[in-house]
């Protein structure tokens, strides 16, 4: 009896040509494997194996629903989070100690303004703080980045840097909510939308309910959710599309930085905004490599070794400014 | 160069991020669940010990070496924890006897897509020969079809050689197949 060929076994396994052979996907290839099956008669119960393993047995998988995975994840959380309480309890203190620092520099920031009746918020290089203004609007505000509002109107904002906004409706008065950049501004009932003024142009990026763009050139956009609107005033350039919202634009606010298909300068140009550094490419080429992937942003030096790993890149830091080498 | 969404979210997990756990638990839960229950043929422990797995892998993150293969890793890590749990239960003296028992990999006709391009077979007499094969071979076609591990990757999970991965797949397919569906050139030839 015929014995299997394992040289050749292997090799059809490994083989695209004779893969699509045997899922028929590609008519060349079914075309030159039938010839050479007829040429090679002797072989045919390798052949025959290699098919039956490339095809398979298909199987219909049973679903685990999604309410079980999240109640079990849910108990997990919770088992870590009391372990975590029990031997981890002088480092939990550590985050009221920044959120008194916080609070205290808002006061003083408040109290020294020229103007009694404006409130300014303002975050230093690498911080991420969640505000709640008087009328009951989240907002997330990116590290560098600053808003302000008067007392009389806490919702008209004017906005640099780089937020998150979940806007309060007020369905008695239909009270607006306007956000202020350098290039636009931004009408709102109740929605939640992301605003990034950095570079020459605001990108607003739009996930809940509807918005008007009041642009700086006079004209008006109307934005519905998934959609993205970017504008400059300097070049009047404008860029309305929509975007994939599982990677979403905004994900920084839960700490981490969701990158898809980014090249590493766009990428350095986010963390040179966020973190206040320079960023020095030695090698020219590196700049237009690209990252996809999360990369968590709480902290400048976790950051680093993320797209260090994930571009597979060296990064040596040197005071405030950081330089990225080929590895 | 690109990394994979797993690998990115797995290092962001070594490093702490509850987020990246999550997302991480939510991806690999329902996989793991069927393949525990395909080993154990019980749920309950199967929920049990893969609560105890997530916590153990949290908690012991600062331990866990290089991982090439995340999904693979979570296998084999998983199945080693599995099979511990049931020695403890069943008191087996080898993992070699509670894999060979006949409560592991038995297949449901639900589980079993009516049109399969290998055979001509019936789905019920499919059924019927592929639950009577030896254990081993039944976890390579679980890990292999169920699972869309690759072959090295079930060789990493049964702690075995690529050739015997390669070999099991070949004596499990040659049972499979009709007796009257032997290696014809008119049958193996695509019409």
């Amino acid at each position: 009896m015929e014995q299997i060929d394992q040289e050749l076994l292997d090799n059809l396994l490994q083989d695209t040509s004779f893969i699509n052979w045997a899922k028929k996907s590609n008519r060349n290839d079914i075309q030159y494997w039938n010839s050479w099956i007829r040429n090679n008669e002797s072989k045919i119960k390798t052949i025959d194996t290699a098919k039956s393993i490339i095809l398979g047995i298909s199987f219909q998988k049973t679903k685990v629903a999604n309410e079980k995975v999240e109640a079990e994840l849910n108990s997990v959380l919770n088992t870590i989070n009391k372990t975590k309480t029990r031997t981890k309890r002088i480092s939990s203190y550590i985050p009221y100690g920044i959120a008194a620092t916080v609070a205290i520099l808002f006061i003083f920031l408040t109290n020294n303004n020229s103007n009694k009746n404006s409130v300014t918020h303002k975050t230093a290089y690498g911080e991420i703080i969640n505000l709640s203004l008087p009328d009951g609007t989240k907002v997330v505000l990116n590290g560098n980045s600053e808003i302000n509002y008067t007392k009389e109107n806490p919702r008209d904002i004017v906005l640099t840097g780089e937020a998150y906004f979940k806007v309060k409706p007020v369905p008695a008065t239909k009270a607006k909510f306007w956000v202020t950049t350098k290039d636009l501004k931004v009408e709102v009932y109740g929605t939640q939308f992301h605003v990034n003024t950095r570079e020459e142009k605001t990108d607003v990026v739009l996930d809940e309910g509807s918005i008007h763009l009041l642009l700086d050139n006079g004209l008006t956009k109307k934005m519905i959710p998934g959609e993205f609107v970017s504008f400059s005033k300097s070049s009047e350039n404008i860029t309305h599309k929509k975007v994939d919202l599982d990677v979403p634009y905004s994900l920084w606010r839960d700490g981490t930085y969701i990158f898809n298909n980014l090249t590493l300068k766009e990428v350095m140009k986010n963390m040179e905004y966020t973190y206040g550094i320079e960023v020095k490419f030695l090698n020219e080429k590196l700049k237009e490599k690209l990252i996809t992937g999360g990369i968590p942003n709480e902290n400048l030096m976790i950051c680093l070794a993320a797209i260090e790993k994930s571009a597979d890149i060296t990064i040596i830091k040197k005071d405030n400014t950081i330089e990225l080498t080929e590895n | 160069m690109e990394i994979s969404p797993e690998k990115s979210l797995w290092f962001m997990f070594i490093k702490g991020d509850l987020n990246a756990f999550s997302s991480l638990f939510k991806h690999f839960y329902p996989m793991l669940h069927n393949y525990g229950i395909k080993i154990s043929g019980n749920s309950s422990l199967t929920e049990d010990s893969l609560q105890s797995f997530f916590v153990y892998l949290y908690e012991n993150k600062g331990k866990i070496g290089e991982v090439t293969h995340v999904k693979s890793y979570l296998f084999v890590s998983y199945r080693r924890a599995l099979l511990k749990e049931l020695k403890k239960e069943k008191k087996f003296t080898s993992y070699d006897e509670i894999m060979e028992s006949e409560k592991g990999f038995v297949f449901s006709i639900e589980e079993l897509k009516s049109k399969q391009e290998t055979t001509q077979l019936k789905s019920t007499a499919l059924l019927q020969l592929l639950n009577s094969l030896p254990t081993r071979e039944k976890e390579v076609i679980y890990l292999k079809y169920y699972s869309n591990l690759k072959s090295s990757e079930i060789a990493e999970v049964m702690n075995i050689t690529y050739q015997s991965v390669s070999n099991t797949l070949q004596k499990a397919f040659a049972k499979l197949r009709n007796k009257s569906e032997s290696a014809a050139i008119s049958r193996v030839l695509n019409p």
